[in-house]
């Protein structure tokens, strides 16, 4: 396997919306009806036919200086996905050739289990369908050697797709040249995303972005802990009463032998 | 654009005013940001909004809209207090020596205007220059002589101090000084700096006057030639270029000849008219062959079906002093002048400044046909808000056209890029392409004519019309055989010398390609429909604007073998300025042409003759250097600042004289019609307090009679918004999101309220001013709201609100007619209050 | 029917026991079917995966709808506990463990049953609670609706665990008390021993119904 990372420098992110729009053409999704509710951004956030969505946000820092911030939000495709993890029915699935996480929609069934279990609240769930949608990271095109398609669209260099790597350092060159604030997001949580960010400024700073996120404690408690807990309970049940029934025998009510009684006569 | 959209990369500064490409030319910034990487270049925007660009710039300054003449007048007087001028390029290649009348007045000694101001216009004569006996100009190489080109220029905009433009822009002083140092930095020789606009200087009353004060600025810094210089005029319309080159405008044929009006009976006085002369011995002046184009154009149009004098006579003239931009026809219209109107490709009822009074123009004609992709507001008008359809005379026509995937043919950028474009699929239903329709229409009107007869028939019977054939019941028109047409042929056996070296002689065939411009003819043996165009198909390599070649020898993004640039595959004009007088690029390491000793290399080599033969490298001016003084425009040899004609101030700090004094008013009595009203001309108009200006988001095209259609764009922009300042908005009790109304002394159009620092009210000599902005792509016909009868065609995504343009004021550029669309004077309030 | 034998459940109380005992077994099979991947063949048996979401989602409602009818049912004699009997009888275990001499006297239902009617109501509920939020997830905060997966797997845990307990004592680990939940009569000598308490008060109360005997007065059960 060859690792591969979709890497987005809001530095050079002119918001033009290019990536969004081939998004929708690629994999086809429909367009909502929606309205302008005081900002750019548009739908307002992802949905079950928006895969990927570029924020708009106003921010006066400090000094007065008024800067606008952009963020391309989509699957960030976590090397421990908490989404795969939870998973039922292996819709949800690792590539084994990039790392990246697909999403198998014929077997998906619409537990949503992984729409809880996201700390980056990626996976969204269609009701007409009854089935979760998100970012495959392009399936059908980087298995066959094209890069994903936002990043086609992407006029300015702000995508880019290439070995994990070379990515990695790529990112890290990058933010040292950016200087001050600039850093990495997605290499340092969830052992490492397949989607990463160089940002220019603080990441606390970027509306609706998730600080420190990570593999939740209930995804990990319960795949980790109750799940064999509970087959164990459930071995340990069946097990015990067969045990008991071995050693102890069946508990007879103090009766005359003849006026026993089995089941309903 | 002198240069091309990839030459951005080769630029050390890029400034951004006039525009907003991150939105609105997002491809482009794909060499900016290269620029950025790869040089370390800095990008500056100026704009009154803080842009998708702004927020990519490493500089932002605001200025007020309608003020870009001040803040770069300052930087002239700037860059000449301190030396950062390019002297050398300064000296041989403008006209900065040139010593001008003696009687000519600055604005600044002159009440605001310049000399020979009379009745509305200006009469020229003390705006020439002095001549010798022999009638060569007089120059001063010192630049010392008071009346010396640069010398005026010097005390001209030493009134434009930084305090003083301060307040008027709006910018503070210290932004302006750290815009004018940086982009002074590239008056070196080996740096260079580019400006990028677009109708962010165009659409104002002294629209040409912005972009000539940048243009003055690029040749004092030497920034005119050179890879990653120019002036780039970033077109709103992917072929826009195209249709400029090929005559769409009503002042120019093809080629940029000159319509001729009804006083030039002859073809002999239309090229003498047209026609340079120049005593300066070096200069090359190319218009000399003005005659060889005009009879090259005549031939393309009627062949050898009439001779050239015929064939001048036969095409329709412009009346003397007529003006018949967009402004002046729909004006016309409305007063009852038109019988029938074609709307081809066109959405006046959206894209038309003063929307209502367009609207109502369109009922006034008794036909119109809207050749469109879709229906649009345009077809629909006769429906449309506040329209009663009973009392519309009207007849619609409506033919569908086929969409540039369904088609073949070209398409000009703005660099003058000419490249093929094949056809994807089959056009939907009955629409046809462009050239097909024009052509069935062709030969009806011809047969009409044939038999019914009719004044002037020969101009249409006797027109030549090779472009294709019969393809079943239509004519299909072959776009290659156009090109070809434009191109050009030898219509007889011709033995011609060769233009580039004498005594040496080439035989031609009837029926041959021109090889290039140079070899057209003034006697009719030659054709040509665009001679900018001429050498763009040939013999041997076929139409050059298929070419995908994607070599780069000289690593600056010429790519010669990428399609075809006119004139000549030139992709860098002026070139010939981009080095010295002995032939040595100004900066080795950005070459565009360079010599070898033999010939040159590099870029097709323009203007430049033989290194040190002190040949002028502007060889399209008649002097044959470029014009820091520029006497040929409307409304002065030098750009000065006026205020727009709705503005916000009730004075020009400058001046006495507060509007461009020679622009058209047409609320004045005679010219324009009842409709015609303005705001803040004379004093402030408390109803209209705050500047608007319009403009683009990247998703939607230009009324977005195209992308209004396609939901995915429309979900990502679905209405009209105005953007308003923080500080404003709580004034006006106005939250995030609030529908609002926006108006002006013509109309209103409702939207939905952006509350954003990004715009922040401006210090305008102790006042407090605000600017909102909305953008102009939407229009009632994809509204949700509207009536739709049965049959009629919903949008997937409904968009809201209708176009800008019902609030923009008939009123337009001195010299083009543009509408004053970037700053007008407008109120905003929450919807429901007053 | 022998005679002798004494009506001890209705039919509508056996109806709603087997209405909650099915469900809530198909519910811990198909959800076993969806925790599991290892397990997804289950899903095959209900025609693929997603007709299993399916299948666990409504019987969910069915499990919901006894659980409220049973809990409206049984509270009095199964939800509170009385004291002291039942204690001395949680001392001996009720005899299930070990053998034991004399049971202490309860009502109808051992503080051993009423254990096992306890824990399936509290953690029914919190399964139909989590269970709810799960089906609508985003109602919620993402955070929140997280911690229903494991609370909803630690009620499985439990629940599961107590059913096969109950299952497991409730025929063969304890035979005779399968036909009181089948056919609702059961032998007056094994209640006489398992319920003394209950039988007492029915006896007392003259509203015990033997078979073949006239009936002394309305049949026993469901009062709502
Ligand atoms: S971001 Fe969410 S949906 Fe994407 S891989 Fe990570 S856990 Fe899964
Ligand atoms: S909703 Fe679909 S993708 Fe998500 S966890 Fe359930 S089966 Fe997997
Ligand atoms: S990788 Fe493909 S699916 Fe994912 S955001 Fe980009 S275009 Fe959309
Ligand atoms: S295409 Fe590139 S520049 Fe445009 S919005 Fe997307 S990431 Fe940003």
């Amino acid at each position: 396997m060859t690792e591969k990372i979709k890497l987005y420098d809001d530095s050079k992110c002119t918001a033009c919306r290019g990536c969004q729009l081939a998004c929708k053409q690629w994999n086809a999704l429909a367009a909502s009806q929606t309205e302008n509710r005081g900002t750019y951004q548009n739908p307002p956030s992802l949905n079950a036919n928006t895969f990927l969505l570029i924020h708009y946000q106003d921010y006066v820092d400090k000094e007065g200086n008024v800067k606008w911030l952009f963020r391309k939000e989509a699957c960030m495709h976590c090397t421990d996905a908490a989404c795969v993890t939870v998973c039922p029915s292996g819709a949800l699935h690792y590539n084994k050739a990039t790392g990246t996480v697909g999403l198998d929609h014929d077997k998906c069934i619409g537990c949503k289990e992984c729409v809880a279990a996201c700390p980056f609240e990626i996976p969204r769930w269609d009701a007409a369908t009854d089935k979760v949608y998100k970012c495959d990271m392009c399936e059908s095109r980087i298995m066959n050697n094209m890069e994903p398609a936002c990043v086609k669209a992407c006029p300015t260099g702000a995508l880019s797709w290439g070995p994990k790597e070379k990515m990695l350092k790529i990112a890290a060159k990058r933010v040292e040249k950016l200087g001050g604030n600039a850093t990495t997001y997605g290499d340092k949580y969830v052992k490492g995303t397949h989607f990463m960010y160089v940002l220019k400024e603080n990441p606390a700073i970027y509306a609706d972005i998730h600080k420190d996120p990570s593999v939740p404690l209930s995804v990990t408690l319960w795949k980790g802990l109750l799940k064999p807990l509970s087959l164990l309970a459930a071995g340990g049940v069946l097990g015990g009463a067969f045990l008991h029934y071995m050693i102890h025998g069946p508990k007879y009510p103090d009766l005359p032998k003849d006026e026993n009684t089995e089941g309903g006569k | 654009m002198t240069n091309h959209w990839v030459d951005f990369k080769n630029s050390d500064v890029i400034l951004i005013m006039g525009s907003n490409p991150a939105s609105n030319h997002p491809v482009s910034w794909k060499w900016i940001q290269h620029a950025v990487d790869n040089r370390g270049s800095k990008v500056i925007c100026v704009d009154p909004r803080f842009t998708q660009s702004a927020s990519k710039a490493h500089l932002y300054a605001p200025l007020r809209s309608g003020t870009d003449i001040a803040f770069l007048g300052g930087m002239i007087k700037y860059i000449i207090d301190n030396k950062l001028y390019f002297e050398e390029y300064v000296k041989n290649y403008t006209n900065a020596a040139f010593l001008v009348n003696p009687a000519f007045k600055l604005p600044g000694d002159n009440k605001g205007v310049f000399s020979g101001f009379t009745n509305g216009k200006y009469e020229k004569d003390t705006w020439s220059y002095q001549t010798d006996g022999a009638g060569v100009i007089r120059k001063d190489p010192t630049m010392k002589n008071p009346n010396c080109v640069f010398q005026l220029l010097k005390k001209h905009y030493s009134r434009y101090t930084p305090q003083l433009v301060s307040k008027i822009c709006g910018t503070p002083v210290d932004k302006l000084i750290e815009v004018y140092k940086l982009y002074g930095s590239t008056g070196r020789p080996d740096r260079a700096g580019v400006d990028l606009y677009a109708m962010g200087w165009t659409q104002h009353t002294v629209g040409t006057q912005n972009i000539r004060t940048m243009c003055m600025i690029q040749l004092l810094l030497g920034n005119m030639g050179v890879a990653g210089g120019g002036v780039a005029a970033m077109r709103g319309e992917s072929n826009v270029q195209g249709s400029t080159d090929h005559g769409l405008l009503f002042h120019i044929w093809p080629g940029y000849l000159g319509t001729p009006s009804g006083s030039l009976a002859t073809l002999k006085a239309y090229n003498e008219k047209r026609t340079p002369k120049t005593k300066e011995a070096n200069s090359l002046n190319w218009w000399k062959n003005f005659p060889k184009y005009s009879a090259s154009f005549l031939r393309s149009m009627y062949g050898m079906n009439m001779g050239l004098e015929e064939a001048y006579a036969a095409l329709p003239k412009v009346d003397d002093g007529a003006n018949y931009s967009w402004l002046s026809l729909f004006d016309q219209m409305y007063k009852g002048k038109f019988t029938g109107f074609f709307a081809w490709g066109m959405n006046p009822a959206c894209s038309g400044a003063h929307s209502n009074k367009v609207r109502q123009a369109l009922g006034k004609v008794d036909w119109m046909v809207n050749v469109n992709l879709f229906d649009n507001e345009t077809g629909s008008f006769w429906r449309g808000p506040g329209m009663d359809p009973a009392k519309i005379k009207t007849e619609v026509f409506m033919l569908p056209c086929a969409a540039s995937i369904e088609k073949e043919g070209s398409i000009a950028n703005s660099g003058r890029l000419q490249q093929w474009r094949y056809k994807a699929v089959n056009p939907v239903g009955d629409s046809l392409p462009d050239g097909d329709i024009m052509s069935e229409i062709f030969f009806k009107v011809k047969e009409l004519y044939e038999k019914k007869g009719g004044p002037h028939k020969e101009a249409i019977t006797r027109l030549t019309w090779p472009y294709g054939k019969m393809a079943g019941k239509h004519f299909h028109y072959d776009p290659r055989k156009v090109a070809a047409e434009i191109n050009g042929f030898f219509l007889a056996d011709k033995k011609v010398e060769n233009p580039t070296k004498k005594g040496e002689f080439k035989e031609f065939k009837k029926g041959d390609l021109v090889p290039t411009f140079a070899w057209l003819q003034d006697d009719g043996s030659t054709s040509s429909g665009c001679w900018v165009y001429c050498g763009s198909v040939t013999a041997d390599k076929g139409i050059l604007p298929m070419r995908r070649d994607t070599a780069d020898p000289t690593g600056l993004g010429l790519t010669p073998g990428w399609a075809w640039s006119w004139p000549v595959n030139r992709r860098i004009i002026y070139n010939g300025a981009s080095v010295d007088l002995n032939g040595k690029p100004w900066d080795p390491s950005r070459a565009v042409i360079s010599w070898n000793g033999e010939k040159w290399t590099g870029d097709v080599p323009d203007g430049a003759g033989d290194p040190g033969k002190g040949r002028p490298p502007f060889i399209m001016k008649p002097d044959g250097v470029a014009s820091l003084y520029g006497p040929g425009l409307a409304d002065g040899p030098f750009p000065e600042h006026y205020e727009p004609l709705e503005c916000p101030v009730e004075k020009n700090l400058l001046s006495p004289q507060k509007n461009n004094p020679v622009i058209k008013r047409f609320d004045k009595p005679g010219v324009g019609s009842d409709l015609d009203v303005y705001s803040n001309v004379g004093t402030c108009d408390p109803r209209f307090p705050f500047i608007c200006s319009t403009y683009r988001v990247s998703e939607h095209w230009q009324t977005g009679v195209l992308t209004r259609w396609c939901p995915w764009l429309a979900e990502m922009q679905p209405g009209m918004f105005v953007e308003i300042g923080t500080e404003l908005a709580k004034e006006k009790g106005i939250k995030n999101g609030d529908r609002c109304i926006v108006s002006s002394a013509r109309g209103e159009v409702e939207c939905s309220a952006i509350v954003t620092p990004r715009f922040k009210p401006f210090d305008i000599d102790g006042n407090m001013i605000h600017e909102i902005g909305i953008p102009w792509h939407f229009g009632w016909i994809t509204t949700k709201d509207r009536t739709y009868s049965p049959g009629d065609k919903k949008a997937e995504v409904f968009t809201h609100g209708d176009s800008a343009n019902l609030l923009v004021p008939t009123i337009g550029d001195a010299n083009t007619m543009i509408p004053e669309s970037k700053a007008f004077m407008a109120n905003v309030a929450k919807k429901g209050v007053k | 029917m022998q005679k002798g034998y004494v009506q001890v459940t209705d039919s509508y109380e056996r109806i709603l026991h087997w209405m909650l005992a099915i469900s809530c077994l198909l519910l811990c099979v198909t959800g076993l079917g969806m925790m599991f991947q290892t397990f997804n063949f289950i899903g095959y048996l209900f025609g693929g995966l997603k007709s299993l979401k399916l299948v666990h989602n409504f019987t969910g409602l069915v499990f919901a709808a006894s659980l409220i009818l049973v809990i409206r049912m049984w509270w009095k004699e199964a939800g509170v506990f009385v004291f002291p009997e039942d204690l001395e009888w949680i001392k001996v275990a009720g005899g299930y463990l070990w053998h034991v001499d004399k049971v202490p006297e309860t009502g109808k239902y051992n503080p051993g049953q009423k254990l096992f009617f306890l824990t399936v109501v509290g953690a029914g509920i919190l399964m139909i609670i989590t269970g709810l939020i799960m089906w609508f997830p985003t109602a919620l905060p993402a955070g929140l609706v997280r911690w229903m997966y494991p609370l909803h797997a630690l009620g499985f845990v439990a629940i599961f665990a107590f059913f096969f307990i109950h299952l497991y004592l409730g025929t063969i680990g304890n035979p005779g008390t399968v036909p009181a939940m089948l056919t609702g009569w059961m032998d007056r000598a094994v209640l006489k021993k398992q319920h003394p308490g209950w039988l007492k008060e029915m006896e007392h109360e003259g509203k015990l119904v033997v078979y073949g005997e006239e009936k002394k007065s309305g049949a026993h059960g469901h009062h709502a």
